[in-house]
Parts: C-alpha cells; structure tokens; sequence
C-alpha cells in the first residue's frame, strides 16, 4: 500500500496536454518525515550492493515497515571514506526515534553479518543518531574505538577481519510522499513507462523510490469499511471499479494505473525527481501508452508539501 | 592607544628567573590595547613582573586573535598553556608545559620545546618545529591521564616518555623518540618517521603506533596479526598523509599489525609500515 488519497483538482485549473500526455492540475501532497544517509562500504561493488539490498528491503512504507529505505545510488571508490565501492542508503520514519531503531536493526543484521562491510555516516549535520555506537557491543569486548579527524569508529572482531562503522549519523527533516500516477491504455505501456520514470528519477540525488523497483500498483486511500486498517485501495484508480465505485478518476480507456511515490532529503529534491519523471513521460509521449498524469492527495489538508503538477511544469524545461 | 586583535612580543631582557607565561592567552588579550597588554604582570619566580619589563609589545593588524612571540624563551614556561582559540607563534626556543592542557587554537613554535609540551593537550593543534623534551604529549606530574585530544605534530626529536598514557589525539613525530615511548598508552594515535628508544609500548593498553620509518623491534610482549586490516588503514593513513608530507605515502603502504602489550593485557597495536 502506499498512503495517497484521492485526487483533488484546483478550482478552475484546466488539464494540460504535452505531447499527447494529459498533466492534470492537481498536486501530490507530501509529509514531514526523519530521514538519514549511511554509506555502505565493501571489498566490491557486488558486496556492496548485497548489504545495501538486505538493508533496505522490506521498507516501501512505513504504514507496516517501520521505515522506508532505498538505494539512492551506486559509490565509485573515489567517493567512499574508505576507497572501496560503496552505496548510498536513505531511510526515512516518521520519527527519529522510530527512525534510530530500525537503523540499527537494519545495519546489525544487513550490514555487519554482510562480508566485507563497512558502514559510515552520509550526512554531517543533523541530529546524531547511533550507527555503530551500540552494535560495537557485539564485540564482546574485543571492539576497539579509534578517532580520526574528529569522527570516532567502531572496531569490532569479526571473522573475516574487522567491521569498522563510524559511531553516529545524522538525522535531518525530510519530505516523505511525493507521487505520480501515470495512467495507461495497458500494462506493458504502463511498466514502460513508470520504469523510465523511475530510471530519470533515480539520476536526482537525495531521493528514493521505496516500492519494488520504484513503483506502487497498490496505491491506496485513508481508512477502510473494515475498521481495523488504516488505508485500502484507492478505489478512484482502479480500473475494475470505474463502473461500480462511487467515484472515479479513470475513462473507459484506462486500462491500467501505476504509482511512483518519491522520498527526499528535502522539498527541493522531490519536485526535482517529479519534474525528472514527469519529463521522462512526456519525452516517451502520449504515443507510447501513458496518456495522463495525476497526483495523490487528501484535499491539501494533511501535508504541508504540496507538489503542483503543472508548477513542476512551469519550473522545468519539459517538451 | 586602539584596541587590537593581535600583538607581536619581542624580547628585550633575559629574566633572572623562570617567568610563567600562562596569562598570555591569544583570545583573552584580543580586544586590548598595547598598554593593558604591557601592565600584564607575570609571575617570575616568587614575584611578579610587568610583561612590558621583559618585551617590546606592538599591535598586529590581525583580524583574528593573534600573539607573535620573539626571542629566545627557554626561561619563559607554559607558553599556551590552557590556551582556548587563537594563534600563537614563537619564534625562538621555549621552555617547560608549552600547550599544556590546551584546549583549541594552534601553536607554532620556531625552536625547540622544554619538558612536558602538549601534556594533557585536549584540543586544537601544537606544531613544534624543533625537538621536545621528555614527558611531551604525557601527563601533568601525579594526573593519570596525558594528552586527551587535538593535534601534535613535532618536526625534530622527542624525550623520554614521548606519550606516555596518552588517552586520545593525533601526535606526529618527524624525528626519533626516547626510551618508554608510548608507555601506558591508554588510546590515540602516535604517528613515528624515525627511531624508538627503548621499551616502546611499555604497559600500553590501546591506542595505535604507526611506524612510518624504521620498522622497530618487536617485543616479546607483543604478539602478531595477519588479518584483513585495509578498512581502517584507509581511513587512518589518509588522515595522517593529510597532516604532513612525510606521511603521504602511507596510504600506499601495507603495514604489519602486532598487538600489546600482553604483560599488561593491552590491546594497544603497532602499525609497522616502515
């Protein structure tokens, strides 16, 4: 599920069509999240890549995950503390203490047991949160500090040699729930397209795409008939439903609704990734399947982060 | 007379006796005028002695608190001692606790320094440019504790009990050490380019000696590593190679790792890349 409602138009506002794509006049509306980089370090990029992934998987949202988390990208040598291939990872919670736990959970049991490892902080300024500070402990007291250029690190004995994490990262505000739904004449067309969205939006750093592969087909609404679930289908969207919901965004000739939710450090960095995938789209052209692009909302009401299709527009040199 | 960020002291006098130079604090004489940093009194021996009696104080158009110091001070003690921001350089000899327990700002010192440089150091950066004396980098007489941070780089050689229970904090050392260096280190990093004395790492109980130089000889109490050690030399040889020239090519290097002392249980390591 990802946690987008229904979609609100502005007053008066009018579609509009770039190449053949339809850009309603809504916005996507986004929330405060805690967020943190760490940077994974490994004897290859395969390593690498292997704690990164055990990392951030199970995190597409926190409605049942605890956080959500991906891999802003792939570290060449000359970026990593260390000089080994490395990767970027962001979390994101709903709280810094949430945010802290799962941290730790998701470092003691993805990034020490990988081989290899090593584990630093991404960002310098922002609230300090343990990475290695506690997970040292599982030394047993054969774990060793050592301070270097002012940042402390963690030594701990392992059986291929030693696993070094830097003892804090930080923790800064973020914005969580930036989305597009792209809307298809099929499901090939549709896969097509969230994928060369995903794929420009990946280019923009400081975000994420938490769902498998960068997209959500299970887009979701507030509350539920069943009163024990917080969110349920977004019914508005779902083309088996267009005859039989009480309200629909889709034509008859929607066969098929895909959604990108986007994490980011900052407001700056989502409405970069939407602009990048709205023009991802728009390049490919109506043509090529996806003919409308839409937002979640729930009315402007709950998140402070209001993501204006058509001023992503404006902002940015779309075709 | 204006106030001013920064003075230049130039020796006139020799004192007749040892003269504590420990008031002489970049940040707290920032904002004086060259007559109120003249009537500073000093201790000297038993008594007290006006600075002006002993230097020639002119004002520096420094934007940033600043002491020139001039002259040859090996009567002059605890030069910076405590110090807490600023700059303060010396051109000329010093004598005893030059940057003791400093806790930010930096040093330079054109000469040679007395005993007991940069014990209990805390913070900020202390460059001697000549040799120091014993006990540097240690702890004050009857404390536990020596330096506890910051950086000490010394560019020419270094007493007996060079680090002795140095707790944390970067030392370099461009020239040879005495005996007991390193003694009853408790952590930190110490940094060699030449010789050791004798019992290097006696008593040592964590803490890193890198041997960049001469690879030393290894005690009995000390026993080897072979394990994967690359993560955290990168990190640390890159730091060091940062600090001064001498240590550039260390990143480069595969050092060997033995650990001690074990007559004392320590889990203290030597970094042997010479």
């Amino acid at each position: 599920m990802s946690a987008q409602a229904e979609t609100t138009s502005g007053a008066g506002e009018q579609a509009v069509v770039r190449n053949g794509v339809t850009i309603d006049p809504t916005f996507a509306e986004a929330f405060p999240m805690k967020a943190t980089r760490v940077l994974i370090t490994a004897h290859n990029d395969t390593w690498a890549r292997n704690a990164a992934v055990a990392m951030t998987g199970f995190a597409t949202s926190v409605i049942a995950c605890g956080c959500e988390a991906g891999i802003e990208r792939m570290l060449a040598p000359n970026e990593t503390p260390d000089g080994r291939p490395g990767a970027a990872v962001l979390l994101f919670s709903m709280s810094g203490k949430e945010l802290a736990k799962q941290l730790e959970r998701r470092v003691g049991q993805c990034v020490l047991t990988c081989p290899t490892t090593a584990v630093y902080a991404g960002l310098e300024d922002g609230e300090a949160v343990a990475l290695g500070k506690n997970l040292r402990f599982f030394g047993d007291g054969w774990q060793i500090s050592k301070m270097i250029d002012g940042k402390r690190y963690w030594r701990v004995p392992v059986m291929d040699g030693e696993f070094v994490a830097q003892e804090t990262t930080a923790v800064v505000k973020a914005v969580g729930g930036g989305n597009l739904l792209l809307l298809a004449r099929d499901t090939d067309a549709a896969l097509a397209g969230a994928e060369a969205a995903v794929e420009a939006m990946r280019a923009v750093p400081g975000v994420i795409m938490p769902f498998p592969g960068g997209v959500v087909r299970s887009g979701s609404k507030v509350g539920s008939k069943y009163a024990s679930l917080m969110a349920s289908t977004n019914d508005a969207f779902c083309p088996a439903l267009i005859p039989l919901a009480k309200k629909t965004e889709l034509d008859a000739g929607t066969r098929c609704v895909m959604e990108i939710v986007i994490d980011g450090l900052t407001e700056a960095d989502v409405s970069a990734a939407m602009r990048a995938g709205i023009e991802a789209i728009v390049a490919r052209g109506g043509e090529a399947g996806v003919t409308r692009i839409s937002a979640g909302n729930y009315g402007g009401k709950l998140g402070p982060f209001h993501f204006h299709l058509h001023k992503l527009l404006g902002a940015g040199a779309i075709v | 007379m204006s106030a001013a960020q920064g003075f230049r002291l130039r020796l006139r006098a020799q004192p007749d006796f040892r003269v504590d130079l420990s008031p002489l604090q970049p940040a707290a004489l920032a904002g004086r005028d060259v007559g109120q940093v003249a009537r500073l009194e000093l201790r000297h021996a038993n008594a007290h002695v006006e600075l002006g009696e002993l230097f020639d104080v002119d004002a520096l158009s420094s934007e940033a608190p600043e002491l020139r110091i001039e002259g040859d001070l090996r009567r002059f003690d605890r030069i910076g001692q405590g110090m807490d921001g600023g700059r303060l350089s010396v051109t000329g000899d010093v004598g005893d606790y030059l940057g003791a327990a400093m806790r930010s700002g930096d040093i330079v010192v054109e000469g040679r320094a007395g005993q007991l440089a940069a014990c209990e150091m805390a913070g900020g950066r202390l460059e001697v440019r000549g040799d120091v004396g014993d006990f540097a980098a240690g702890a004050l007489p009857g404390s536990m504790d020596g330096m506890r941070g910051g950086t000490l780089i010394v560019h020419g050689n270094a007493g007996v009990r060079f680090g002795d229970r140095m707790r944390r904090g970067t030392v370099l050392l461009l020239g040879d050490a005495g005996d007991f260096c390193a003694s009853r280190m408790v952590a930190g990093t110490i940094a060699l380019a030449g010789l050791v004395g004798a019992h290097c790492g006696y008593g040592m109980r964590r803490g890193t000696l890198v041997f960049a130089g001469p690879a030393p000889d290894v005690p009995a109490t000390f026993g080897g590593t072979n394990h994967d050690i690359r993560v955290i030399w990168a990190l640390l040889s890159r730091s060091l190679a940062g600090l001064h020239p001498v240590f550039q090519s260390l990143p480069g290097r595969a050092p060997r790792r033995v650990v001690g002392d074990l007559a004392a249980d320590g889990k203290g390591e030597w970094l042997i890349a010479g």
